[in-house]
């Protein structure tokens, strides 16, 4: 299948994630991610499941994590972002506390993979990437496995300026 | 019990605890000149139980004590479960149960305030621990002990609301930027207080 080469294996982004020394994996479990979830669900080495119930708390709980020296990571797909904006209002900016999120674009069609998601025809997909520019909150697409080493440049750029930042998964991970 | 009497109790035994409070409460604490290890979950309300959470499960030798708003708590009513799922031991959630929201300025009706029980829903999220009081005494002779023993605790504290002030004569004022700042400025402080301890 021609949509394939968008699924990004869910070894890569663990293995990603080991190299930038992710320690905690913070969640609302997301549709497009489910193969990296259940990598990390039967267990990782030195990265600690965090499941909540809801984004705000997945924030918040992240930020607790990172005022205390940890490095985590939040897992959520886009709906989770509209749901916590306000909490990433007040941590990630305000109180400028570095958040790395992973954001499954749920809904978008197959069609759509390695275009242009403001031509989704889905709501929840095409203003995502808007209703970030608004926040001032920087991302970047995942689209093809060569885009993993986007991941090093995240969390970089959260840990050097103190601000939240997107990784936006456009496809089902892989689950090799 | 008034809000000042708890907070200046929690506040006399919490040791080095780190203090996350807000709204009500976290007025109450710099009144009483709350210092750090302490944290504001401010401008935002709901936040502080699970940014108690991450602070708990990153340092699991360290007490951490939330001080909850009831107005706060319903808005993450969900925020119970995901620390019960983690049973952090070293968690200690107090909860200002006063029934009203902008407490102190127009006392506005919390919804379900007359009915809803913090240390029943607590419980049945899987906290260790629940305990109710209304007695200051009763409270402070407690307190100690609660401090000493396993969590995740719920403490709920039921709370004789302050006298509200806005009015025609006495409106809003603005804001100082401190309101919207000093999240990040003590989320700075606390870390590096947590790195040296």
């Amino acid at each position: 299948m021609e949509e394939a080469r968008f699924n990004i294996p869910a070894s890569g982004y663990l293995e990603a994630l080991q190299r930038n020394k992710v320690d905690y994996f913070v969640t609302v479990p997301d549709w497009v991610q489910l193969a990296l979830h259940t990598r990390i669900e039967q267990g990782v080495e030195g990265i600690k499941l965090i499941p909540c119930c809801n984004e705000d708390q997945a924030v918040c709980v992240s930020a607790g994590l990172r005022i205390a020296g940890k490095n985590p990571i939040v897992v959520v797909q886009n709906q989770g972002i509209y749901g916590c904006i306000n909490s990433i209002r007040g941590v990630g900016l305000d109180a400028s506390l570095p958040i790395v999120f992973m954001v499954g674009q749920f809904g978008r069609e197959f069609a759509n993979f390695g275009k242009n998601p403001a031509l989704s025809r889905r709501n929840t997909v095409r203003y995502l990437e808007p209703v970030l520019d608004a926040m001032s909150v920087r991302f970047w697409r995942l689209e093809e496995e060569t885009d993993l080493r986007n991941i090093d440049d995240a969390f970089n750029y959260s840990l050097d300026t103190k601000r939240p930042v997107a990784l936006l998964v456009g496809a089902p991970t892989g689950w090799n | 019990m008034k809000i000042l009497n708890a907070c200046e109790i929690i506040g006399r035994v919490r040791g080095d605890a780190v203090l996350i409070a807000t709204m009500g409460s976290m007025v109450a604490f710099d009144k009483l000149g709350a210092q750090q290890p302490r944290l504001s979950s401010v401008p935002l309300m709901g936040g502080a139980p699970s940014l108690g959470l991450g602070i708990a499960l990153a340092k699991p030798k360290c007490k951490v004590v939330v001080v909850d708003g009831d107005a706060s708590l319903l808005l993450q009513l969900g925020g119970l479960v995901t620390v019960a799922a983690q049973q952090p031991r070293n968690f200690f959630h107090f909860v200002i149960h006063n029934g009203t929201q902008f407490t102190g300025l127009s006392n506005l009706p919390v919804p379900g305030a007359q009915r809803v029980d913090f240390a029943g829903l607590a419980q049945a999220a899987g906290y260790a621990k629940v305990l109710k009081f209304s007695d200051q005494q009763i409270f402070e002779n407690a307190i100690e002990d609660i401090l000493a023993d396993t969590g995740p605790i719920m403490i709920e504290l039921m709370i004789e609301p302050d006298e509200p002030t806005f009015t025609s004569l006495n409106p809003q004022k603005d804001w100082t930027d401190l309101q919207f700042t000093r999240m990040g400025d003590e989320s700075r402080r606390l870390a590096g207080w947590l790195q040296s301890n």
